[in-house]
């Protein structure tokens, strides 16, 4: 990674507004699918999960802009509900595995030795987990257990599969880039003003990786969708009728063979806009890849 | 090591959280067959205990065997795997075949046409689902618009078992010296590889752009410039040479992670591999399959890398000082 000037006002502006060779599109369609995620609730045209028997299999028509599914849900209000169950999931799962794992990051790369080890091996089995049957060991281990009310199994897979992919990713970032600061001055004078261990990572280590930090999240945020919707695909996510754009699709495969195309057409081209459109926010891709992979 | 921690993970989560107890048997049972069963299967004794019988077994190349079938599941993975292999292989010959040229041509020309065309398929694949992808073409190619691909497996008629040798069904059937056969494979493999092949390949391309540019704006090249050495001759010696470690790490890396990493597609198109496989047990919440696929997926994504990191260690004198 190269070094830039980690300036907070201009990282931030950046991010959500700042040079967009090329991004402008994309960020548009962002802030457009944001106000569908915000406003959801009220742009539905029908209640996406009740059915109507007498109009099934509708194809895309005035009354309902994408057609209906097999039971009759309208798959518009579908698609603009289900965009609010993949993003705040995605997110959750996220927050969940990038905060950790950024923690664990900082704090490798501040006591270094032992600790910087075992956090390296750990890194390296979870990373050669498969993500997909890391879902299926879950959910057939979670299946078994009965989980407290509030909880759904389906959510709770997907969460922690997020969390648990996103972790290596955070750990290995974050202390590539902080391990240069393990012996700077400024921590050796943290060290002697009595502040702990703890205080430093979360005080002066976790501060100087925010651009990282920030730079991955929106792509993490992408991925998590993709598989939120692949696990969703093969039924072990949110299980129908939630309305969520994987379990949607699973649903409308069933009816291409009979040229039923719009039921998994629509939830489809909902994931890759919004994956799309989130590539567009992440500062490190227009840094070109080093290709030996010895970043520091 | 590694493999280990892989195994002790995977036995953790699906032991520690629930009994498969009950899964195995069904909820009306009676307590003297639950108990007997439960002995049967081990799951009185200590966790430690449970651990190592599966450990030792693992280390005799014993999975388990399925709940439904009772078929091993070592003997079904290793029917299974030169299906996802293959799958895989072809995948990534798709995804060599476009990223490689273009990446290569983006690091020369970044704004020529096609370079641009490289990033507009790199941004495509990255952005798309593979399992809608894989839906879109069957439903183009297979059933609606242009019906000329089949949708589902990996043959219309049954192989002659004695003719696997490689378990690639359009080696195997060129070698009995079938291409009718081996050309019904193909036509198979062909949507799904695509499929695949671009979802999984736009790291390719980045990482083709990133060497080769990196290559052409070194020192050396620039020598190899100012002696006047044609420019062929200087993109096959000096270009190529130093961009391609990068590059193969990367596929081989791909090829590793798409063995676990097809389930999806493999779903989308019956494709009968290991994920499939994989699916088909978690549905039943048979355990040992599902623990078996991902052993396996593990155990080969940690050998290729471990592979990939001698290769480069014997190619690359930098690496070894």
């Amino acid at each position: 990674m190269t070094t830039r000037s980690r300036t907070d006002r201009s990282l931030l502006s950046r991010i959500f507004v700042g040079p967009s060779k090329g991004r402008t599109v994309r960020r548009t369609i962002f802030y457009f699918i944001l106000l569908i995620v915000i406003f959801g609730p009220w742009i539905v045209t029908h209640d996406p999960i009740r059915p109507d028997p007498f109009n099934t299999l509708a194809p895309p028509s005035a009354e309902h802009w994408f057609g209906t599914d097999s039971l009759g849900l309208d798959i518009y209000s579908r698609v603009v509900a289900g965009a609010r169950i993949d993003f705040v999931l995605a997110l959750i799962g996220v927050v969940l595995g990038g905060g950790l794992g950024s923690m664990m990051g900082a704090w490798a790369a501040y006591r270094r030795g032992w600790v910087d080890t075992v956090v390296l091996r750990v890194v390296e089995v979870l990373q050669s987990f498969p993500v997909l049957l890391l879902g299926l060991v879950l959910f057939a281990a979670l299946g078994a257990l009965d989980l407290p009310q509030p909880f759904d199994t389906g959510v709770v897979v997907l969460v922690i599969a997020i969390a648990f992919v996103n972790f290596p990713s955070y750990v290995r970032q974050v202390r590539s880039v902080l391990i240069p600061l393990t012996d700077a001055e400024f921590v050796q004078a943290a060290k002697c003003s009595g502040l702990g261990g703890w205080g430093i990572v979360w005080k002066h280590f976790i501060p100087n990786a925010r651009g990282q930090i920030l730079a991955l999240f929106a792509l993490t945020c992408a991925y998590a969708i993709q598989i939120i919707a692949g696990l969703s695909f093969i039924g072990l996510g949110i299980e129908p009728p939630s309305p969520e754009w994987g379990a949607m699709i699973r649903e409308g495969a069933n009816l291409i063979v009979a040229g039923k195309w719009w039921a998994s057409l629509f939830p489809g081209a909902a994931i890759a806009l919004s994956v799309y459109s989130l590539t567009g926010f992440s500062i490190g891709s227009d840094v070109p890849i080093d290709p030996t992979g010895v970043s520091s | 090591m590694v493999l280990f921690s892989v195994v002790v993970l995977a036995f953790a989560v699906t032991r520690s959280t629930g009994t498969p107890l009950y899964a195995a048997v069904g909820i009306q049972t009676s307590e003297e067959i639950l108990e007997a069963r439960a002995e049967l299967m081990g799951l009185n004794d200590p966790i430690h205990v449970q651990f190592t019988t599966y450990l030792t077994a693992l280390l005799r190349g014993d999975l388990g065997s399925s709940r439904f079938t009772f078929v091993p599941v070592t003997d079904d993975i290793a029917r299974r795997l030169p299906a996802t292999a293959e799958l895989v292989f072809f995948s990534m010959v798709v995804g060599s075949l476009w990223t490689i040229p273009l990446g290569v041509r983006a690091a020369v020309r970044p704004n020529g046409p096609l370079g641009k065309l490289g990033e507009g398929i790199s941004q495509f694949g990255v952005s798309v689902p593979a399992f809608w992808l894989g839906l879109l073409l069957l439903t183009v190619l297979s059933y609606q618009v242009f019906p000329i691909f089949p949708s589902r497996g990996r043959l219309t008629s049954d192989i002659d078992s004695s003719m696997i040798v490689t378990g690639f069904y359009t080696v195997d059937a060129l070698l009995a010296g079938n291409p009718g056969l081996a050309w019904e494979a193909l036509k198979h493999l062909i949507l799904p590889a695509v499929t695949l092949g671009i979802t999984s390949s736009p790291p390719m391309f980045r990482v083709t752009r990133a060497a080769v540019s990196a290559a052409l704006a070194s020192p050396y090249v620039e020598a190899a410039y100012s002696y006047g050495l044609p420019r062929r001759k200087i993109m096959v010696r000096d270009v190529f040479r130093n961009a391609s470690p990068p590059i193969l790490n990367l596929m081989a890396m791909t090829f590793g992670y798409l063995i676990g990493g097809a389930v999806l597609v493999e779903r989308v198109f019956s494709w009968p591999g290991i994920g499939f496989y994989a699916v088909w047990a978690s549905e039943r919440s048979d355990y040992d399959p599902v623990l078996g696929v991902v052993i396996v997926a593990a155990t080969i994504y940690v050998v290729l890398y471990f592979i990939v990191d001698l290769l480069q260690y014997a190619m690359d004198p930098r690496v070894r000082d």
